[in-house]
């Protein structure tokens, strides 16, 4: 009775009773509302996340969501990287060396307490390693960084830990730059919401689902931070988070979209992520190496970076961006042609490959901003190079079942829209996974590129620099699992009452200790 | 009455029991939560540890047993995202989501009588064709779209109100008027239908042959007959509100069941998908005793046939 009548009622016509009864209705709460929308002092940060922390569980910060809240800010780590050298800085540790093959070993810093007033010392950082890598815990930790592999650590006094490897490992203080340290009183039976650590700020409250507050510790072993506190809310709609800038009721707003128009309110950064498509190279018709490159070819990268997200994304040749160890800046992308995307598939037809084959190009849905529309451009694209492609957004649960092994077996072949974020630095994190014949992210590899990738993960230096490099352009050459689109650009929303300036970390490990008001 | 109430929760017990036991086993059909839970790249012994951590590797019946064994002690299991009490949670979230949908359905009600009565003092006189735009226009607007307008125009264009959150009267405005809107113009005509054909019953001639006031007439005599449909579909309304504000929830940070609901759908947390369904399914149970009990109140004619089912 009442839907049928919709379209009798111009947009602009139906919104006046709607603002006259929200008006109305407004009346009672504006003085309210006046004192909430209070600018920023230097008393309390504001920031709004796109979702309420699952834990703030020290061993869990590498997942996102706890990491922007817990990292640096309540606990820290032995080392950290620098996001924008890429190099390890001294932080709970003041120097480290490797002292044999599969032997590290760390200097410790002096004079560093706990927010309970416990010291930090060996036996501490001995305790998280145990705690978050050797024990029936299943910290998130362990397997992103740390794999099934147990370490042997020691204190062998009060400053100085070792950590033993099973395998000679080069980037073992990277990985450890992920473990956030904690007290031996924290629980090893249970995973602890609200962890205790040395950093400048601790948890005051946690009003669950609605805010979380920090506040600056008097006892931190560093400088006081400029803020007092540190409060955190969250809204899942980036439209909502951008108006809370707009509107003054928050500082910082994090994962917004182009969209939200921003204007200078919102700050580009380089975010690390990158997106491709990962083909399934055992299935008719992407078994064939020209068909792939086909779907390379077919793909109008510039077009994609320009018109879905205004020039902010660069087009990839590689899943790792700048800055990443085994970046290889001289790789050239695979050109927009669709003739030679055409006639790469009729020679494979001509060879007698099955080209009608359906191929299900997989995406899930909201992962990142526009990506509906850009399933549908790739759609669009690789049928006009003579492909039968089907699309299917699927939501998280269901397109993790085709991102990691063990993959369906019962469809066609898949090419996989995937969004690869290194956070750690390095590319070891990213071809192990991706590149491997094993690899869990991976449909297929050589052994030649097995040999190659195991070669340079066991190098150090320029070696191993050299040896990922190497492998990104053997990918493109010789093994094409993947056609990269994009290397994206994140946006935060920031008032102008503070100053900060995001880099490729800020999306993991927001440290309110870099923010100052702006005067 | 008692015997009445004794008879529903009894009748009650057997679909509550299919809806624990459906969301159950639909839920676990899903696929396992592992891989939402661990890195990308665990190794299988990882994925298998986690499966037996939290004894998904048991035979669905087993789980099921294990399941009722705890609710019947109270115990509703153990979020697998934050690791926190399941029924805590739902419980934290559900008086957000009654207090939202109170208050809406409150406010819809005693609009909707108003200009309901109001439009069918007259029909298709001015204020009748005044309210049925309005009401139409009301009942058609999605709600997605009234929110942001909303917070465009009230938060950001004027400043009055916060965009979203749950501090201050100020931020109940939103999204209560988003929510208001669509029962509002719905009850509105039902309203208006059936008091127009009440007023034109011969027992209201009657009152007004005996001489009874405008308002008397209006309230006492006409409106009394007409409530029963009204209360019908405010009923329906306030069961779908109390299964959540999905779209207010989010969009306004407001921290409801039908949020919480959601994201346990998306996550596969299935001990909080369990209870929030169990909790929101039993106190549907009791609204619609409670809008039984209302129909009783309201017509006479009700009262034995209630009694005696």
């Amino acid at each position: 009775m009442t839907s049928s009548s919709t379209p009798l009622f111009p947009a602009s016509a139906v919104k006046w009773p709607a603002l006259a009864a929200g008006a109305l209705l407004a009346l009672s709460g504006c003085s309210v509302a006046n004192s909430e929308a209070a600018p920023a002092s230097a008393s309390a940060l504001r920031v709004v996340l796109g979702q309420e922390p699952p834990t703030l569980e020290a061993c869990e910060s590498n997942l996102t969501s706890t990491g922007v809240v817990v990292r640096s800010n309540v606990t820290e780590p032995l080392v950290e990287r620098n996001p924008q050298t890429g190099e390890l800085e001294p932080l709970l540790a003041t120097e480290w060396k490797a002292t044999s093959d599969t032997v590290w070993t760390f200097k410790l810093r002096e004079g560093v307490k706990f927010q309970d007033g416990t010291p930090f010392n060996a036996e501490a950082a001995a305790f998280t390693i145990n705690r978050a890598v050797n024990s029936k815990l299943g910290c998130n930790v362990e397997g992103y960084v740390f794999g099934d592999a147990d370490l042997k650590v020691k204190a062998v006094d009060d400053t100085t830990l070792t950590v033993t490897t099973p395998e000679p490992d080069p980037i073992l203080p990277l990985r450890l730059s992920f473990l956030e340290v904690v007290p031996t009183s924290t629980s090893t039976t249970a995973k602890v919401r609200e962890p205790v650590g040395t950093g400048p700020y601790k948890i005051e409250t946690w009003d669950a689902g609605q805010k979380i507050t920090l506040t600056s510790w008097d006892g931190y072993w560093g400088d006081k931070p400029a803020y007092a506190k540190a409060e955190y809310q969250w809204r899942s709609e980036s439209s909502v988070r951008a108006a809370m800038i707009t509107s003054g009721e928050a500082d910082v707003a994090m994962g917004l979209s182009p969209d939200d128009n921003m204007g200078e309110l919102g700050v580009d950064y380089p975010n690390n992520e990158t997106v491709a498509l990962r083909m399934e190279a055992t299935k008719a018709p992407l078994n064939d190496i020209r068909v792939r490159q086909a779907v390379n070819y077919a793909i109008d990268k510039e077009g994609i970076v320009n018109s879905l997200y205004q020039g902010k994304h660069k087009v990839a040749a590689q899943l790792v961006p700048e800055g990443i160890v085994g970046h290889n800046a001289d790789l050239k992308g695979w050109a927009f042609d669709l003739d030679k995307a055409k006639s790469l598939v009729a020679e494979a037809k001509a060879d007698g490959v099955d080209t009608s084959a359906q191929i299900s190009l997989v995406v899930r849905s909201a992962q990142f901003p526009k990506i509906t529309e850009l399933a549908q451009v790739l759609q669009e694209q690789l049928s006009q190079a003579g492909l039968n492609v089907k699309l299917k957004m699927l939501e998280t649960s269901q397109h993790l079942t085709y991102q990691v092994r063990p993959f369906p077996d019962d469809e066609g072949a898949v090419a996989l829209m995937t969004q690869h974020g290194n956070q750690a630095g390095d590319a070891a994190f990213t071809v192990d996974q991706y590149m491997l014949s094993t690899g869990a992210q991976s449909y297929f590899g050589t052994p030649e590129f097995d040999a190659m990738i195991k070669k340079a993960d066991a190098a150090s230096g320029d070696d191993r620099k050299k040896g990922f490099e190497d492998i990104f352009a053997y990918q493109n050459d010789k093994v094409v699992q993947f056609a990269h689109i994009s290397h994206q650009t994140g946006i935060i929303g920031k008032s102008k009452s503070v100053n900060y300036t995001p880099n490729s970390s800020s999306g993991d490990e927001l440290r309110v200790s870099e923010m100052t008001p702006a005067s | 009455m008692l015997i009445y109430l004794r008879k529903r929760i009894i009748s009650s017990a057997l679909p509550l029991a299919v809806v624990i036991v459906g969301v159950f086993a639909l839920a676990r059909m899903t696929g396992n939560p592992a891989s939402l839970y661990l890195p990308l790249n665990a190794t299988q012994q990882m994925r298998d540890d986690f499966t037996a951590r939290n004894g998904l590797d048991q035979p669905l019946l087993v789980q099921m047993a294990d399941y009722f064994g705890g609710v019947l002690k109270l115990d509703f299991g153990q979020s697998l995202r934050t690791g926190q009490d399941a029924a805590a949670m739902a419980l934290r979230a559900f008086p957000a989501t009654l207090q939202l949908a109170a208050t809406t359905m409150v406010l819809a009600v005693v609009l909707a009588l108003l200009v309901g009565c109001w439009a069918a003092l007259k029909p298709n006189g001015v204020a009748d064709r005044i309210s049925s735009f309005i009401s139409m226009a009301a009942a058609s607007i999605p709600d997605f779209w009234l929110a942001i307008v909303g917070i465009w125009v009230f938060a950001i264009t004027l400043g009055w109100l916060p965009t979203s959150g749950v501090s201050g009267a100020g931020a109940w405005v939103l999204p209560i008027a988003t929510l208001l809107l669509r029962p509002f113009g719905v009850l509105v005509q039902i309203v208006r239908g059936s008091m127009v054909s009440a007023l034109s019953e011969p027992y209201i001639k009657l009152a007004r042959s005996r001489g009874a006031g405008e308002l008397r007439v209006v309230t006492h005599h006409a409106l009394r007959n007409a409530a029963a449909p009204a209360l019908t579909v405010a009923g329906d309304l306030t069961v779908g509100l109390v299964n959540g504000a999905v779209v207010v929830e989010t969009i306004f940070g407001w921290p409801g069941i039908g949020k919480l609901m959601i994201d346990s759908i998306l996550q596969r947390d299935f001990a909080v998908l369990q209870a929030a369904v169990l909790l929101t399914a039993v106190a549907i149970f009791a609204l619609n005793i409670l809008i039984d009990m209302g129909y009783a109140l309201l017509d006479a004619r009700v009262r034995p046939v209630t009694a005696k089912a």
